[in-house]
C-alpha cells in the first residue's frame, strides 16, 4: 500500500480546509489536503456567494458578527479578485417589526460594523426593483464572492508555499494508537477514487476540516462531534434584477435575503435541521417560501424565470444544543479532542461562515502549534493569494474580454461566456473527472439554458483532446493559430504548478449524462413556465436529436457516477418504480444514499 | 377576405395541415408567433423510434404502432390511415422541392448516425442523411472543422465504431469555409453557396478520403443550393458524401420549413408570422374569431374553422405556473397534464420512461375536436393537431415529425369531411 508522511493532514477540501492548508503551509509545516471529491464540492460551492459586514448577526448573535466584520475587511484584500464591491442594503419593509431597525443601527456602532442611513428614495435610485414601501434603509458593506475561485485561490497559495493538495481521496480510516486515556490520532488511510486504490498518511497533527461531514470523520476516531446540519434552499433568477446585497432589517428568518452574484440573483434561504448532509431534499414550499419572501423586497421577482434550486448544508455546532438550527450560533467553534476526548493529535473545526474562514484556519493552526510544541505567527491576514492584482470582481470582466479579443466564435457556454480556451485549460490543469469539477471551474452550465449546448460541446471537447493529445491549455493570445483565446479570471488559470497526471479511459458519454443529470437535479424543483420550455429545448437536443439515452456505455461506470445516483425517495418518483437498468445505459450503482439536490451557486 | 380556415401556428402540424385543406380547395390562412420548431430539428421525418421503456429501436414502425396504447393518435387512426398521410406528404414534400427517402427494406426505420454517434431511428430522410445509412458496410470518414462549436466529428466517429461500425475522424480548419470568427451552421451553409466554395473544400477534402470511403459531414452542406453543393461536392471528391444533423440553429429543418413556407404562399396561403393569439370570441359552441396582440387592441381574426397547432410546452402552446396549474394559452381548453408538481417528474432525466408531465396535452376525438371531461367536443368549429395532443410524448419516443405532419393532415380531412 501507497504510503505518506507529512505533518499536518487536513481532511475537506472546502474554504475552511483550504485555508488551514494554506495558513499552516505559511507557516512552514509539510501539509497535505485531501477532499473526497471536487474542492468546493460541499457546503463552500453551495452557498449564496455572500461576504457578509456582520449586520445580519448583529443583533442575535454579536460574536459571529464581529468575526464577520473583521474578517470582511482582510478578505477584500487578500482575496480581493474574488470579491465584488457591491455594498448591501438593511431594508425595512412594512412588514419588519418596530424596534428592530433602531437596535439594528445601535448594534451596529458597538459592533463597528459601518452602518449609514440613507433616505429611501436614494436607496431607490441605486436599486430601482427595490420595494418602494421601505420605510428605512441602512448601507452596510456587504459584498458578494466566487467561493469557486476563492477556494482555487487559496488552494494555489497554499501548494505555492508546498501543501499538496488530493482531491477525490475520501477518508476510509483514521489511524489510532494507544489505550483508553492516552489516545492518539496519527494519520489516515484514504481511498484514492479515481485510481480504485488505498494511501496511508502519516501524520503528526490531523485537522478535521469536513464541515457537515465532521461528526462522520470525528466517528471514525471514535469521537462523538453533533454537527446540527442546517439545510439551506435557495433560488437563483435568470436575471440579476440586483446589485446590492439586499436584507430584510428583522431577526434573521427564512427567505430575507437576496445576494447578487455574476449573472445572477440568489434569493435565500431556508435553515432546516436534517439529519444526513448528503441527503438533501428540496421541498416544494421552500421554493414558493423563497419567491414570496423575496416579493418583500424586490415585488414582481417572482413572476421571473426561476434556473434552478439547490440546497447546502451549514456545519453548525453548539456543545449540548437542543433547539431550532436557525438558533444555533454562525460562530467558529475549535474542538480541542485531547482537552475535550483525551485523543491527541486530533482538532475538528466546525460552525462559523464562508466570510470566517481565514480565522477558522488561524485559530485551528494556532492550536496545532501549541499541541505540536512550536511557535510560529500566523500571517495569512497580510498575505494576498495569487490573483489579487486583478483587483476586485466585476460583472462585465468576461464580457469585456470576449469583446476585447473577439471570441464570440470561441464560446462553448454562451450563457456564461465560456470560451473553449478557458475549459480546454481548466481541464489541463485541474483535475476534471466530470463536466461538474469544469463547471465550478469555469461556470459552465449554470445559465438559462442549463447546459442545453455546452454539455455536448465541452464533453466532445474533451473527448478531442484525449484522442488527437491535443493539448493548446498554454495557448496566449498573439500566437500564430487565429482560435486562440485570452486568459479569463477563472479558478482554471490559478494553476502555475505543472498540470496533474491525466487519467486513461476516458468516458465521453458518461461526462456528458452524468452531468445532463446533475443539471436535472436543480431544475426539477423549479420546472414550470418559461424554464419548463427552456427544459424541452434542451430534451429535444439531447433526446431527439443526438440520442444520448442510446449511446453505448457497456455497463461502465464513472468513479463519480454514483455520486449522481438518485433513489426513489426523490421527487416526482413513483414508489415501485423500476430504476433504469445497465442495459438503458443508465450506469447507475447500487449503493443508495447518495446525494441528491446538491450543487453549488447557479 | 373571410378564409374558411385558420390555422393557428406555423409548425410542422400547422403547415402540413394548412397543405393539406388548401389542396381540397379550402381559402386558408396561417397566424403564428414564431417560425415553430422545425430550426432546432433534423429536417428527418421521424415516425417511432422507441416504444416507452425498450432499449433498442424500433425497426418496424407500421407493425409498432398496434402494441401503442389504445389512446396513441396513432393508435385511434391505424397503419393504414397512417401510410396514407405519410405518402401524400412526400408527394407534397417533393412537389415543393424536397426529396424524402424511405428505407429499405420497405416500412422499416433508417438508423442513422446522431451528432454524438449515437444511432438514430427515422422514417423518411433527407436525401443527403440517408447516405449515413448503417446498414450499410462501406466505412466512414466523419469531417468535422477546427473552431466550429456545433459538431465534433472525434466523438462521432468513436461512438459508431464502439457499436460496430467503421467510422474514423478527420479535421479541417473552418478557413476552408469562411474566415469569420463567429458563424453558426447557418452562416457556413451561406458561406458555401459562394462560387468555388465547394471546390476549395473538396480540394482541402481530397487527401483525406481513402478508396471506398463516405463522406460524413455536418449538416452545412447549402441552404438555397442544396441539392447542388452537396451532388457536386460528391462529384469533385468522387466519393459517396452525407450529412450529419448539428446542434441547432438546424440547416436541413430550416430547409425543410422554407421549402414548405414558399409552397403555402405560392398556392396563395398567407403566413403571418409575429401575431400572440391571446383570446377568442365564442357563441353558441362557434368559434368566431381568434385576438391576438397588438399595441392599440387586439386584432380579430375571424374564419369558418380554427386549427389549433400551436404545440405543447416546447413550441408554446401550454403554460404553467409554480402552483402546478397547467393550461392553452389560447382558448383555455382543459388539459390531461396532473395539477400538481409533484406527478410531473421522475428523478432521472433520462428515465426510458419519460416523464408523466410530458404525456399530458388536449384530449380531442376522433375528428381531431377538443372535448371535455365527458369527450364532448367544445366547440363545433375547432380542431387541433401535432405536439399539443394528449397521450404522447413525441420526444421521448422520437416521433415529433411524424405526429406533426400525421395529425395535421388527419385534422384538415377531418374538418374536410
Amino acid at each position: 500500500m501507497k504510503q505518506q508522511t507529512t505533518e499536518i493532514l487536513v481532511i475537506g477540501g472546502g474554504s475552511t480546509g483550504t485555508g488551514v492548508a494554506w495558513d499552516a503551509a505559511l507557516r512552514g509545516f509539510q501539509v497535505i489536503l485531501v477532499e473526497k471529491r471536487d474542492l468546493t464540492h460541499g457546503t463552500t460551492g453551495r452557498y449564496h456567494g455572500l461576504l457578509h459586514s456582520g449586520g445580519r448577526y448583529v443583533v442575535k448573535d454579536p460574536r459571529s458578527a464581529e468575526e464577520c466584520i473583521r474578517e470582511n475587511r482582510i478578505l477584500r484584500h487578500t482575496h480581493a479578485h474574488c470579491i465584488e464591491d457591491t455594498g448591501g442594503f438593511f431594508v425595512v419593509t412594512p412588514e419588519d417589526e418596530g424596534d428592530y431597525p433602531d437596535r439594528f443601527q445601535e448594534a451596529c456602532a458597538r459592533v463597528g460594523i459601518p452602518c449609514t442611513e440613507i433616505p429611501v428614495a436614494e436607496a431607490l435610485r441605486h436599486e430601482p426593483l427595490l420595494n418602494p414601501r421601505a420605510s428605512r434603509v441602512f448601507a452596510v458593506p456587504d459584498a458578494t464572492a466566487d467561493s469557486f475561485l476563492a477556494t482555487h485561490a487559496t488552494a494555489q497559495a497554499a501548494r505555492l508555499a508546498g501543501a499538496q493538495i488530493q482531491v477525490y481521496h475520501e477518508v476510509v480510516a483514521l489511524l489510532v494508537e494507544g489505550g483508553e486515556g492516552a489516545r492518539r490520532v496519527t494519520g489516515a488511510r484514504v481511498r484514492d477514487l479515481i485510481r480504485d486504490e488505498e494511501v496511508i498518511i502519516h501524520a503528526d497533527m490531523v485537522i478535521n476540516a469536513a464541515g457537515a461531514w465532521a461528526g462522520q470523520v470525528a466517528q471514525l476516531a471514535g469521537i462523538p462531534v453533533h454537527v446540527i446540519p442546517g439545510k439551506g434552499t435557495m433560488v437563483a433568477m435568470n436575471h440579476r434584477m440586483v446589485n446590492t446585497v439586499l436584507n430584510r432589517c428583522k431577526m434573521p428568518a427564512d427567505g430575507d435575503i437576496i445576494v447578487p452574484i455574476h449573472t445572477v440573483a440568489v434569493l435565500g434561504t431556508t435553515d432546516e435541521k436534517v439529519s444526513d448532509p448528503e441527503h438533501l431534499r428540496i421541498e416544494p414550499w421552500e421554493v414558493q417560501l423563497m419567491l414570496e419572501e423575496g416579493e418583500k423586497l424586490v415585488p414582481g421577482i417572482s413572476q421571473a424565470r426561476v434556473l434552478r434550486a439547490w440546497a447546502g448544508v451549514r456545519p453548525l455546532y453548539q456543545e449540548g444544543f437542543q433547539g431550532e438550527s436557525r438558533d444555533v450560533t454562525r460562530a467558529l467553534t475549535l474542538l480541542d479532542h485531547q482537552q475535550r476526548d483525551g485523543v491527541a493529535g486530533f482538532l475538528t473545526i466546525t460552525g462559523g461562515k464562508w466570510t470566517t474562514f481565514r480565522l477558522m484556519a488561524e485559530v485551528t493552526v494556532d492550536k496545532a502549534c501549541e499541541q505540536l510544541g512550536t511557535r510560529r505567527p500566523c500571517t495569512t491576514a497580510e498575505t494576498p493569494v495569487p490573483g489579487v492584482q486583478q483587483g476586485h470582481y466585476w460583472l462585465g470582466h468576461r464580457l469585456s474580454e470576449v469583446e476585447e479579443h473577439h471570441l464570440q466564435g470561441e464560446l462553448i457556454c454562451e450563457c456564461e461566456l465560456v470560451t473553449r480556451a478557458m475549459l480546454e485549460q481548466a481541464a489541463a490543469h485541474n483535475p476534471t473527472f466530470t463536466l461538474d469539477d469544469l463547471r465550478r471551474d469555469v461556470r459552465l452550465g449554470m445559465g438559462p439554458c442549463q447546459g442545453g449546448f455546452c454539455t455536448y460541446r465541452a464533453a466532445a471537447i474533451l473527448h478531442e483532446r484525449s484522442v488527437t493529445g491535443k493539448d493548446d491549455a498554454q495557448a496566449r493570445p498573439g500566437d500564430a493559430d487565429a482560435w486562440d483565446v485570452a486568459y479569463i479570471q477563472s479558478p482554471a488559470h490559478q494553476q502555475t504548478l505543472p498540470p496533474p497526471a491525466r487519467l486513461e479511459g476516458f468516458q465521453p458519454n458518461l461526462l456528458l449524462r452524468d452531468f445532463l443529470q446533475e443539471r436535472w437535479k436543480g431544475l426539477v424543483p423549479i420546472l414550470w413556465g418559461q424554464q419548463l420550455k427552456q427544459e424541452r429545448l434542451d430534451a429535444l437536443i439531447y433526446l431527439h436529436l443526438m440520442n444520448v439515452d442510446h449511446l453505448p456505455v457497456d455497463g461502465e461506470a464513472s468513479p463519480l457516477t454514483d455520486f449522481y445516483h438518485l433513489d426513489p425517495a426523490q421527487i416526482g418518483a413513483e414508489p415501485g418504480q423500476p430504476q433504469a437498468s445497465l442495459a438503458e445505459g443508465q450506469a447507475l450503482n447500487e449503493r443508495a444514499g447518495k446525494e441528491k439536490n446538491q450543487e453549488g451557486q447557479p | 377576405m373571410r378564409p374558411d380556415l385558420l390555422v393557428i401556428g406555423a409548425g410542422l402540424a400547422g403547415l402540413s395541415a394548412a397543405l393539406r385543406a388548401t389542396q381540397a380547395g379550402l381559402r386558408v390562412r396561417i397566424i403564428a408567433k414564431g417560425l415553430g420548431t422545425l430550426h432546432w430539428s433534423t429536417g428527418n421525418l421521424d415516425l417511432l423510434g422507441y416504444l416507452p421503456g425498450a432499449p433498442h429501436p424500433v425497426r418496424k414502425p407500421m407493425e409498432a404502432i398496434y402494441t401503442l396504447p389504445e389512446s396513441h393518435p396513432y393508435a385511434r387512426l391505424g397503419p393504414e390511415r397512417i401510410g396514407h398521410c405519410l405518402s401524400w406528404w412526400q408527394k407534397a414534400l417533393g412537389a415543393a422541392g424536397l426529396a424524402y427517402r424511405p428505407a429499405t427494406p420497405a416500412r422499416s426505420n433508417w438508423l442513422l448516425p446522431s451528432p454524438a454517434g449515437a444511432v438514430r431511428p427515422t422514417y423518411l430522410a433527407t436525401e443527403a442523411q440517408a447516405g449515413g445509412d448503417l446498414s450499410q458496410a462501406e466505412p466512414m470518414l466523419i469531417v468535422g472543422f477546427q473552431g466550429m462549436r456545433d459538431f465534433y466529428p472525434h466523438l462521432i466517429a468513436e461512438n459508431l465504431t464502439r457499436q460496430g461500425y467503421a467510422a474514423r475522424a478527420a479535421t479541417l480548419s473552418l478557413a476552408v469555409i469562411t474566415r469569420r470568427q463567429d458563424s453558426n451552421t447557418l452562416h457556413l451553409a451561406q458561406e458555401l453557396e459562394r462560387p468555388g466554395r465547394v471546390q476549395e473544400l473538396a480540394a482541402a477534402l481530397r487527401p483525406l478520403v481513402r478508396p471506398g470511403e463516405r463522406v460524413g459531414l455536418p449538416a452545412i452542406l447549402g441552404l438555397e443550393r442544396h441539392q447542388a453543393i452537396w451532388q457536386g461536392l460528391a462529384t469533385a471528391l468522387d466519393a459517396p458524401v452525407f450529412e450529419i444533423p448539428t446542434l441547432p440553429p438546424s440547416v436541413p429543418g430550416i430547409r425543410l420549413h422554407r421549402a414548405l413556407t414558399r409552397h403555402l404562399e405560392a398556392q396563395g396561403v398567407q403566413i403571418q408570422v409575429g401575431l400572440t393569439a391571446i383570446g377568442f370570441q365564442a357563441d353558441r359552441g362557434r368559434i368566431l374569431a381568434v385576438e391576438t396582440e397588438s399595441s392599440a387592441r387586439p386584432w380579430r381574426h375571424q374564419a369558418e374553422g380554427f386549427l389549433l397547432a400551436t404545440g405543447g410546452i416546447l413550441g408554446g402552446g401550454f403554460n404553467s405556473d409554480p402552483q402546478g396549474r397547467f393550461w392553452e394559452v389560447v382558448f383555455n381548453l382543459p388539459l390531461t397534464v396532473p395539477q400538481d408538481r409533484n406527478a410531473w417528474f421522475r428523478p432521472h432525466f433520462l428515465a426510458p420512461e419519460g416523464h408523466p408531465v410530458f404525456r399530458g396535452g388536449l384530449a380531442v376525438d376522433g375528428c381531431f375536436r377538443p372535448v371535455d371531461g365527458h369527450g364532448t367536443p367544445l366547440y363545433q368549429n375547432l380542431w387541433a393537431a401535432g405536439n399539443l395532443l394528449a397521450h404522447v410524448d413525441a420526444i421521448q419516443e422520437r416521433s415529433v415529425e411524424g405526429l406533426a405532419v400525421i395529425t395535421g393532415m388527419a385534422a384538415a380531412e377531418a374538418l374536410l369531411a
